[in-house]
């Protein structure tokens, strides 16, 4: 089994290495990688929203009120900034603390309810959408110091030849490596694979499943909170119909990177290999000018390939075991 | 865990392989890259420009009318013109898409922004890099660009509209406005100079609702909501339908009700979304601005800044074709808006 995650890891690897190089011989540009870590500034809310997602999909569950959370605590936390005037860690904390408020709801209807995750979160996606609506009359919230916008934007080392490392990304590194510790070497990860790949199981064997999925999306919610602060920052506005679409993003990242939708088993460097993958694709088709609709194929044809590539492995692994 | 960690292993050497290997970069490309420029850099003319524009979203008609314009303007200065942009009014697309092009060093960008706030520090990393930033069809934060590309004032809308009424109905119609959103910006702008207008030069003309009718931009809405009104106001001889999509919608209702003689229908919309009412007589002239015009005037004053030929503090600029628009402050103004009619109607197509 380990050596089977490990060759699903290192072909991605392989496809991500090819495309990058592919780039880099034939697009003008592409290689300078200053402009490709700016570039990366951009995937970090999808990164941050991948990690929490991975653990979810791993117990054949799905959160697709990511976007809408994240819109949410945004727009909280805009508000609380500009029209109460909070000091921005206090607003930047509450914003975060409503996340997890959002999240503790989808995971206390799934796991007290037992609502399947894809009915709850659809419904709540639509609600907290709603929501961040009809608090913030869907004004565009902004105004924030530069200080904070440094977050989203802004260097963490400088180094000669403007060259420079974005906070936001060394954070996203240290949160991959992070959670990839949690999934492959604590109980948690274990019991979280262990509920994917059997629920019934799991119970038998006394894992409490319910609090693990309390556990899950509440933590998701956070996850959510925080990349709320990260996207305002990176675009200098909180407003309610910012991020759509990006759910959909996060699980492709997550999908790519080999998690199995019908849970079992999670890779965290796998959905980082996946956000890097569908990043540089668009990055260097965009610079190879190409136009936008084509780039959606693009990545469209990314996901299918991956996807069978997928399958392919897991039924020739079935086979070996 | 060994494979783990072989993994991690070549990950970072990768990176290192990859860091290294950029000096030699420029080489490999040079062949590729530097083909085109050296053919167009011969003999001592000045290098090509390259001109990013780009739309709200692509795909739909008004944002294809003005890559028309813009490619015949790219044509006629001889430079290079990218149009390009999301396939949805995404703020945030259109971000990502000018962070790329920020790191291919275009001359000039121009941008219909989805939103002025959340495009504001792209922009303004555009500008630090050098490239004249050229907002169109909506302005962005003042600070985020050089100049704004007005497809024409609220004020001249406002003038259009009354004055196309007037003529129809007299200067004491008994009119309605139906708008968007109750808290549409441009919409709201618009009503208010339209008011102002009023009181100076129709003051016998009645507004009957100083409520304006919302639409909501929902077509079947419209519908509806003009229909009601057809009732409640026997009275009623105009209406303004101030959206792309009340307008429309307004007309399905008078078509519907037969009311086209007794109640003159106009607004704003495209002349796509409203040949068959026109040709059907159920809306007699309505008004928008020249969209092939706009996507022209643009890249002529993305050109003319990339070039430093225009200053702020200028009242008129040279746009080509277009023969001198004014200029006032940092927007150059395309001019006053269309009226299109029967006769007319099938020269434009967006």
């Amino acid at each position: 089994m380990k050596r089977l995650l490990a060759s699903r890891e290192a072909i991605l690897f392989l496809l991500l290495l090819v495309v990058y190089l592919g780039f880099a011989a034939t697009v003008d540009g592409f290689s300078d990688w200053n402009n490709l870590l700016r570039r990366a500034r951009y995937w970090v809310p999808a990164g941050l929203l991948a990690l929490p997602m991975t653990f979810i999909m791993a117990t054949a569950g799905i959160d697709l009120s990511v976007g809408s959370i994240l819109a949410l605590s945004g727009v909280v936390f805009g508000m609380l900034f500009n029209d109460v005037h909070l000091p921005i860690w206090l607003a930047g904390a509450v914003g975060v603390l409503v996340g997890g408020v959002c999240g503790m709801a989808n995971g206390l209807v799934i796991s007290r309810l037992g609502v399947p995750p894809l009915v709850t979160t659809l419904a709540t996606m639509a609600l907290f959408r709603g929501i961040a609506m009809g608090l913030s009359k869907a004004r565009a919230l902004a105004d924030f110091p530069s200080d904070f916008l440094w977050i989203g934007q802004g260097s963490l080392l400088k180094f000669s030849g403007g060259k420079d490392v974005p906070f936001s990304i060394v954070f996203l590194l240290v949160a991959f490596i992070f959670a990839g510790i949690i999934l492959r070497k604590t109980w948690m990860g274990r019991f979280t694979e262990c509920i994917g790949e059997n629920p019934i199981a799991a119970r038998f064997a006394a894992i409490g499943v319910s609090r693990m999925y309390l556990a899950l999306y509440t933590v998701c919610g956070i996850m959510c909170g925080i990349a709320a602060l990260f996207h305002t920052a990176l675009y200098a506005t909180a407003k309610a119909d910012t991020a759509r679409g990006l759910e959909l993003e996060v699980v492709a990242c997550v999908v790519i990177g080999g998690t199995r939708i019908s849970g079992g088993q999670g890779s965290i460097v796998g959905s980082l290999l996946g956000l890097f993958l569908i990043g540089i694709l668009r990055h260097g088709l965009l610079l190879a000018d190409v136009r936008a609709q084509y780039v959606i194929i693009a990545v469209g044809v990314l996901l299918v390939i991956t996807a069978i590539l997928n399958e392919w492995m897991t039924s020739r692994g079935r086979a070996k075991l | 865990m060994k494979t783990w960690c072989v993994i991690l292993v070549a990950v970072f050497s990768a990176l290192v392989i990859l860091c290294g290997c950029k000096p030699n970069q420029p080489d490999a490309t040079d062949k590729s890259g530097a083909a085109p420029d050296s053919s167009t850099s011969q003999g001592e003319s000045p290098r090509q420009l390259t001109i990013g524009v780009m739309p709200k979203l692509i795909g739909i008609d008004f944002f294809n009318a003005t890559e028309r314009g813009a490619k015949q303007a790219a044509a006629e200065l001889d430079v290079r013109l990218v149009y390009d942009g999301p396939v949805t009014n995404d703020v945030q697309q259109q971000v990502q898409m000018i962070e790329t092009w920020i790191s291919k060093k275009y001359d000039a960008i121009a941008v219909a922004p989805n939103d002025p706030d959340a495009i504001a520090p792209v922009l303004q990393e555009a500008r630090a890099a050098g490239i004249k930033v050229i907002a169109w069809d909506a302005d962005a934060r003042k600070d985020a660009r050089d100049f704004f590309v007005n497809q024409c004032t609220s004020e001249s809308v406002a003038r259009t509209l009354m004055d196309v009424m007037a003529s129809a109905v007299g200067p004491e119609a008994k009119y309605l406005i139906l708008t968007g959103s109750l808290t549409a910006a441009n919409q709201n702008i618009w009503m208010r100079e339209m008011e102002k207008y009023r009181q100076e030069k129709y003051p016998n003309m009645v507004n009957l609702s100083k409520d304006p009718k919302a639409s909501e931009e929902d077509k079947e809405l419209a519908t509806q909501v003009t229909a009601d009104c057809l009732k409640t106001y026997p009275e009623l001889q105009g209406i303004f339908a101030i959206t792309s999509v009340a307008l429309p919608g307004a007309a399905e209702a008078i078509r519907n009700a037969q009311a086209a003689d007794r109640v003159f229908l106009t607004g704003l919309s495209t002349p796509n979304m409203m040949r068959e009412y026109v040709k059907d007589g159920t809306v007699k002239k309505f008004v928008l601005w020249n969209a092939v015009d706009l996507g022209y005037l643009a890249v002529r004053v993305a050109v003319a800044a990339a070039k430093d030929e225009i200053k702020p503090g200028a009242t008129t600029f040279d746009a080509g074709r277009l023969g001198a628009v004014k200029v006032v402050g940092d927007e150059i103004i395309l001019g006053d808006p269309i009226v299109f009619d029967s006769n007319n109607i099938d020269q434009f197509d967006f």
